[in-house]
């Protein structure tokens, strides 16, 4: 019985920090969150928008049961709308409009008829009006005591195909709601932020002699080319701190691997394979993860920077085309049907390179493209489904995805 | 012994789901108004308003005089098509290729040859792009034996991003994956 006990104990111990496990919650168990209008902001469209993505975003934090009917209550009191006793937690905002232009918002979180939590937030531009309530999100889940979900403040950017060999590139916030076209008209594909900060990113452009790696400045908007190849001129990632580039490019028609270091231009070749390798993500500073079809398939391979070993990462599926690391976890994309000549599902899996367990991300349609948050709290895809493109994202401690459709045009990659 | 075992996976359970609680929110003594205040103290916080430049690609586009001959002699090379996943050339894609190198060798003679690899619609991802290129590889490798000169050849993939046909029919992805003849001056 000892002994029993002893390996009950060790598994327990062993996955309770493993996101391969699945944990799955109760919805009852969840605290209750009611949210209660106070805004002065006399545009109702506007504060209904508002209101509807704060109950997105707390949705997506998956910490409560949210109630999705919209209250209105004076701001200033810290009682509670008598319908809303009951609740846990009652969110209070009022939005106001500012002299010049833009708006400020009010919030508080009030539990037992106490204030736990209040920030306040001024913005010049309205269309940004979904950063506040992914703000909002963030702050309450720091109050919550849970991991910093970061990510929910940071901003997708995706290009969008819109016609044969027309793109446009797109810088939008998580749920889409948000959306300025920064580069339009011709076709550029492939755009990859420069660093954490996220005021400048790089792209591919085929509006060249040969396909040329672009770096734009968000804030001036001024463009540099950096980098040309023959056939084929991606940004596949970027390492933690923006200082060296995983480049895949085919000078000679054969598309391999590269480093490129930012700061001296040195370019260095880290593969050499002659059939395809491909994305390359950064699992850490010295070792990739990266597509191959080296054994006549596309599959999942690791290298160190350092020697020319290689390593298999995924046994199961016979056309893995695509993958994101973060650390000992990847999550790569699988082609679940054999067809040539029939619709095809693919789906995320994620894997830990410290056991055997695989954790099927999603179920159905054509899922893409996977992009790991820095954090490794939620992972980022590209899903098409009925001629309907979306970014859907998953929150892997919470075992939830969430969909977020486009209104026109097809992803054809992002990054965030 | 059965309840001991009952036991054991209730505490197993209890602790694998463990790590999913969380934490009850900690809130500092509320009887002192003043010290309460002073902990919720309110930054405003500005949300940055800059992404607002618009770039246009199409402004380093230009027309060029010899589109009308290159359009007639692009429509005389036959695209070469392939396989699901592969890039491999069969014979009958040989006798296309064999007759665009002629017209490459001839009318052509005077224009640089860009071939464009594309993809069927399974994939927007970096691999799809790589067989859109060794597509062209393979259709430039092919030339080169036809007496093509290799410098003359260009090539770039367009991965799936540029079908000719959007059915969802294999008729339809057969057609997308193909490597296209465009001339340039």
């Amino acid at each position: 019985m000892k002994i029993l006990l002893s390996i009950l104990m060790t598994i327990t111990f062993a996955f309770a920090s493993d996101t391969t496990i699945q944990v799955i919650k109760k919805i009852d168990s969840l605290p209750s969150i009611a949210i209660e209008d106070g805004s002065s902001h006399n545009n109702e469209t506007f504060k209904m928008k508002f209101f509807k993505s704060l109950v997105a975003d707390l949705n997506v934090i998956s910490l409560f049961n949210v109630d999705r009917r919209k209250f209105n209550n004076d701001f200033d009191t810290n009682e509670v709308d008598a319908i809303n006793k009951n609740s846990n937690y009652v969110l209070k905002y009022n939005l106001s409009k500012n002299a010049a232009s833009g708006f400020s918002v009010k919030v508080k979180m009030i539990k037992n008829n106490e204030v736990v939590l209040a920030k306040n937030y001024k913005v010049s531009n309205s269309k940004k009006y979904v950063f506040v309530a992914h703000a909002i999100a963030y702050e309450i889940n720091n109050y919550m005591g849970e991991p910093s979900i970061e990510w929910i403040k940071k901003k997708v950017i995706f290009s969008r195909v819109v016609a044969p060999k027309k793109s446009e590139i797109v810088i939008a916030d998580y749920t889409l709601a948000y959306q300025h076209v920064i580069v339009k008209g011709g076709f550029n594909l492939f755009p990859k932020w420069a660093s954490k900060k996220q005021n400048g990113f790089y792209y591919t452009s085929l509006n060249e002699a040969k396909p040329t790696l672009k770096y734009v400045n968000t804030r001036t908007a001024k463009i540099t080319n950096i980098i040309s190849s023959e056939g084929m001129m991606t940004c596949s990632d970027v390492n933690s701190n923006g200082t060296k580039l995983l480049l895949t490019m085919a000078p000679k028609g054969q598309p391999d691997i590269y480093l490129y270091d930012v700061k001296t231009k040195k370019i260095t070749r880290i593969t050499k394979y002659k059939g395809i390798d491909v994305s390359g993500q950064f699992m850490d500073d010295d070792r990739i993860v990266f597509v191959s079809n080296r054994l006549g398939y596309p599959n999942i391979f690791s290298k160190s920077l350092n020697s020319n070993d290689i390593e298999q990462m995924v046994y199961y599926g016979k056309s893995n085309a695509a993958a994101t690391a973060n650390g000992e976890y990847i999550v790569y994309k699988a082609r679940e049907s054999s067809g040539a000549f029939s619709k095809n599902t693919f789906n995320l899996h994620m894997i830990s390179t410290k056991t055997d367990v695989i954790r099927r991300l999603t179920a159905s349609g054509v899922n893409e493209f996977p992009r790991f948050s820095r954090d490794g709290d939620a992972v980022l895809f590209i899903k098409n489904y009925k001629n309907q493109s979306s970014i859907g994202i998953i929150r892997l401690n919470h075992n939830k995805n969430y969909l977020f459709p486009l209104k026109y045009g097809k992803i054809q990659s992002m990054d965030w | 012994m059965k309840k001991v075992i009952i036991t054991s996976v209730a505490i197993a359970l209890l602790l694998l789901t463990g790590c999913s609680d969380k934490p009850t929110p900690n809130i500092s003594d509320t009887s002192d108004s003043s010290q309460a205040k002073e902990s919720f103290a309110v930054n405003t916080e500005t949300i940055s308003g800059d992404n607002t430049a618009v770039i246009d690609e199409n402004a380093n586009i230009n027309a060029d005089s010899n589109e009308m001959n290159m359009a007639s002699l692009e429509n005389k090379m036959q695209s070469v098509y392939f396989a699901f996943d592969k890039f491999t050339i069969n014979t009958e894609m040989q006798s296309k290729i064999a007759a665009g190198a002629k017209i490459a060798n001839s009318a052509a003679s005077e224009f640089m040859i860009k071939l464009e690899g594309n993809c069927d619609e399974w994939g927007s991802d970096e691999y799809n792009f790589a067989l859109g290129l060794k597509r062209a590889d393979a259709v430039k490798k092919a030339l080169i034996a036809e007496g093509v000169d290799a410098s003359r050849i260009t090539m770039v993939s367009y991965g799936e991003s540029n079908p000719t046909c959007s059915d969802k029919t294999q008729d339809c992805w057969s057609e997308n994956r193909r490597v296209d003849f465009k001339l340039l001056p």
